[in-house]
């Protein structure tokens, strides 16, 4: 499955960059996020719980950076499996400067096997939209308020 | 007297019913042994990966969890691999690749069902994914990734097999009149009996006897297959009892050996622990074998006048990751040579080749005898297909083309031998009880107004009762039956018999055959079947050869102890054994009907009073070799009324006329055919597995596979013409799988009948709504 769109955040691209690729930060916004280990600076791990329905599971996946050009370009690879399901997620994202706001244009492309997969494939869509609105809220609000500006987060 | 006794014709009420009714039926998960473990499997979410590691030890510190079983513990048992029925192998457990989505990864004992399952979670698999190949049209072709990386062979090629005369055939083709084509798809299905598999092993370490209470369909061949799979870890043929209790249903699911089954029994013997092995609903439908799959492009030529001359099929088998169906070991694509039908091609040739894809294994014969569904579906269709070609009315095709009565014996193109039948009677019955001119008349009404009706027609020629021993066999072992029948002093009967009931009524059905034949009353006998320490050596219930062939076997049995009494009757009557006959159940002295002797009375006199130089008792065992297959038939028709607004099919009505040869017992073949319909309708307008391009189930529940209930049945209305098989014992011929064989072609015909004016030829089965009205849109006849 492919998901792709653009994100307006009012905050300058210098930023959104230094958010969005420093693991710590951006995993706060990642869904119910359990535990979070970074092995090096474009290398963590992150333990999320996720699903569609009723079907949940609790996901470790392997990030990784890659392709990295500050300030305009990234390239997420992200692996993971829960009992009886995995998840593959490579995903790009371009930053585009207008002013003291960037547009986020991203692309992600998604392999989802098991049972996620089996059961939930009809609600997958649905259920992929809720987490990436849920995320991407989370990165305006934390880039948006000038109180975070500079500050490491963490979840609420 | 017949009525007394309940022998053959009479609708006894099913013996086997008084517990089931009462919920007191004995299932495999009923048993219940002390300090039993509990076995469940952590499975592959991928359909084709690199296992780089499998972690078992957070599981290993679960509280009650006793033993992880991974791929790499059963290599120095060399149990990692075991043979299918077919020439192929199968994983029990991977050690380096998976090849299907919920294929067997590693299994957990645990003194707790829940703690075995909470250890399956607790497992991690490293898995790296491989390209993944679901449609076996492109495992086929050169540059595909190769699956089976164990064999040989290096690419997705299983088998090629071919009947039939090639050349002749072409020319045939090359010079016919007229030549219509149809390709088409059998979906992949799945039996979904209510039980689903399971198994209790107990190894007695002190015996070194093994006792397994299994949900299988062919008792004894398991025993054999452990003996030879098993042999090098101690495990000999007479210290394994299998003992096959109730089924709550096979449909040929329950034939093949599945790693579950293995994986309890090696943890039992490892264990000295009775393990116990249930399968969960979606284990069942994702994991184990899948029926059909066949994509069949048919050819048939023809005279303008509608004089049918030739076949000619190329099949597509999609056999799964492994060749794990359970064919006899001749016939790889099992008896899809029947394909010719109710017609008598002079020409005919079939090929089909087996491919492997990243799917778990198929071609088991669902509610089929080996590929018939496929066959009777194909031919069936393609007779319509040739009747829209040629402007003919569908029924008058047929008729103007049945194998005459006269015409039995009569010998396939193929190369079978049909034993009897009378095509066109059965289709003129059907014809008349649902009133075909009226429908006729009716239809072409309704298409003046615009609405969607159709009427379709199947006329199949089943093939059942495998088989001779010429011809068939399984791992080698020949396909005969057995029944052994003791009489008890007091006349009562115990019948045991190779063959084994998962809900058909063999307790009824062949209590009466015995009943029949020794004139004791059907309620002084008992049947038992299942249980290896006890019964006579059988190759088991499927392929609807219970009554063919273990049928034969109880008849011949019966009348072995027939021919003993009617001497022990002539000592007791004082008579020369020639004068004496039997006569009314009773033997009779010859013109001198007051002098005879019950069964009864013979029985008592056999362990009491028999005649000098004769063994004692009356007892005997046959192990039947049937001369031939039995060729049961029938014609369905169908009528539909589709809405145009929905693209629903709804069956306005449905007339089944089924030919089995003698009937044993009336109402338990209404019975099979009335379940036989309701499977024939399900993959024709519901069933279907289908796969995403990873290898994801998309019919993994039943929230998505879609099982006819009450609701989508419709009334069946049944009847019957009567041709006895002229080489069985009795005349029968066998039920159990024609209408779920006959019924999906009747149901496709008449939906392309309600649609052909619109230049609709042919629809994939399942014809679902969704399909229904994509066609009414693309010609503007959706409302």
């Amino acid at each position: 499955m492919r998901f792709e769109g653009t994100l307006d955040i009012a905050a300058p691209r210098d930023r959104v960059w230094a958010f969005l690729t420093d693991p710590k930060q951006v995993t706060a916004c990642a869904p119910d996020m359990q535990s979070l280990d970074v092995t090096d600076p474009t290398h963590f791990k992150v333990v999320v719980r996720a699903g569609v329905g009723p079907i949940k599971g609790t996901f470790a996946m392997n990030v990784e950076f890659t392709d990295l050009r500050a300030p305009e370009h990234a390239g997420v690879l992200a692996r993971g499996q829960a009992p009886g399901s995995a998840v593959e997620m490579r995903s790009t994202m371009d930053l585009i400067p207008a002013g003291e706001r960037t547009t986020m244009r991203w692309s992600s492309d998604v392999t989802v096997n098991g049972m996620i997969a089996q059961v939930g494939a009809r609600l997958m869509q649905g259920a992929a939209d809720k987490i990436t609105q849920q995320v991407f809220s989370c990165i305006q609000m934390r880039l948006e308020s000038p109180a975070s500006a500079g500050a490491s987060a963490t979840p609420k | 007297m017949a009525t007394e006794i309940g022998g053959i014709g009479q609708s006894v009420k099913r013996k086997e019913d008084a517990r089931f009714i009462r919920g007191k039926g004995k299932y495999v998960d009923d048993v219940k042994l002390p300090g039993m473990l509990y076995l469940d499997i952590a499975r592959s979410p991928f359909a084709h990966a690199r296992i780089k590691s499998i972690d078992t030890s957070k599981a290993l510190k679960i509280p009650g969890v006793a033993a992880v079983i991974t791929g790499k513990d059963l290599v120095p048992l060399n149990l990692h691999w075991m043979p299918t029925l077919m020439s192929d192998k199968q994983m029990v457990l991977p050690t380096d690749t998976v090849l299907y989505q919920a294929q067997e990864v590693a299994a957990v004992v645990a003194t707790e069902r829940y703690i075995a399952a909470d250890g399956v979670a607790a497992i991690e698999v490293d898995y790296e994914p491989l390209p993944v190949v679901i449609d076996p049209i492109e495992a086929l072709k050169p540059g595909a990734p190769v699956l089976r990386e164990d064999r040989e062979q290096k690419n997705n090629h299983i088998w090629h097999w071919e009947v039939g005369d090639k050349a002749g055939t072409d020319k045939a083709f090359r010079d016919a009149e007229v030549v219509v084509k149809q390709d088409l798809y059998i979906p992949r299905i799945h039996v979904s009996s209510i039980e689903t598999c399971g198994i209790v092993a107990s190894f007695d370490k002190v015996e070194g006897k093994l006792t397994v209470w299994m949900t299988t369909q062919a008792p004894h061949a398991i025993r054999t297959v452990v003996a030879l799979v098993a042999g090098h870890l101690g495990l000999a043929e007479h210290k394994i009892r299998i003992i096959s209790p109730d089924i709550g249903g096979g449909f040929g699911g329950k034939v093949p050996v599945y790693p579950g089954y293995v994986l309890a029994i090696g943890a039992s013997v490892l264990t000295g622990a009775p393990v116990k092995w249930i399968e969960d609903r979606s284990e069942n439908i994702q994991a184990d074998s899948f029926a059909r799959d066949y994509h069949i492009s048919a050819e048939l030529a023809a005279k303008k006048d509608g004089t049918m001359q030739a076949l000619r099929v190329k099949t597509i088998a999609d056999h799964g990751a492994f060749d794990a169906a359970a064919n006899p070991s001749k016939y790889p694509a099992g008896l899809f040579h029947i394909i010719t039908g109710s017609y008598p091609f002079q020409k005919s040739f079939v090929e089909v080749d087996g491919a492997y894809t990243n799917k778990p294994p198929g071609g088991i014969a669902y509610r089929c005898s080996f590929r018939v569904t496929e066959a009777a579906f194909t031919i069936e269709r393609l007779v319509d297909v040739l009747a829209l070609e040629l402007k003919k009315d569908p029924a008058a095709l047929r008729m103007q083309n049945f194998i005459k009565p006269e015409a039995f014996p009569y010998k396939s193109a193929l190369g079978w031998e049909y034993d009897s039948g009378d095509y066109g009677r059965a289709l003129k019955l059907a014809m008349d009880k649902i009133g075909y001119a009226e429908l006729r008349k009716e239809q072409a009404e309704k298409r003046n107004n615009g609405e969607l009706m159709g009427i379709g027609i199947s006329s199949f020629t089943e093939i059942v009762g495998a088989g001779p021993s010429k011809q068939f066999d399984i791992l080698g072992i020949k396909m005969f039956d057995s029944c052994e029948i003791r009489v008890h002093p007091t006349g009562k009967a115990m019948v045991r018999l190779g063959v084994k009931s998962q809900g058909q009524g063999h307790e009824t059905t062949f209590a009466q055959i015995v009943a029949e034949e020794l004139g004791l009353p059907v309620a002084d006998i008992a049947v038992e079947e299942g249980d290896t320490d006890t019964a006579p050596y059988g190759l088991g219930t499927y392929a609807s050869r219970s009554t063919p062939v273990a049928g034969g076997a109880t008849a011949i049995a019966a009348r072995k102890i027939r021919e003993k009494a009617r001497l022990i009757a002539a000592h007791l009557l004082e008579a020369n054994p020639d004068d004496v006959e039997w006569k009314d159940y009773k033997f009779q002295v010859k013109g001198v009907p007051a002098k005879s002797k019950t069964m009864q009375e013979v029985a008592f006199a056999a362990y009491t009073n028999h005649p000098q130089g004769m063994e004692a008792g009356l007892e005997a065992v046959d192990y039947y070799d049937p001369p031939n297959l039995t060729f049961p038939f029938g014609s369905y028709i169908c009528v539909v009324d589709i809405d145009r607004g929905t693209g629903e099919v709804k069956i306005r009505r449905f007339v089944a006329v089924d030919d089995c040869g003698t009937i044993i017992n009336p109402m338990i073949v209404e019975g099979q055919i009335h379940g036989g319909l309701t499977m024939g309708l399900a993959p024709a307008l519901y069933e279907q597995i289908t796969y995403d391009e990873q290898g994801n189930i998309q019919g993994g529940t039943f929230m998505d596979y879609l099982l006819p209930t009450a609701m989508e049945t419709p009334n069946w209305e049944t009847a019957k013409t009567t041709t006895p098989s002229p080489h069985h014992p009795i005349g029968a011929k066998g039920v159990g799988e024609s209408a779920t064989v006959g019924a999906p072609a009747a149901i496709a015909n008449a939906v392309v009948d309600a649609l052909a004016h619109l230049g609709v030829r042919h629809i994939d089965i399942p014809i679902t709504p969704w399909k229904v009205q994509q066609i009414l849109k693309a010609n503007g006849a959706a409302e």
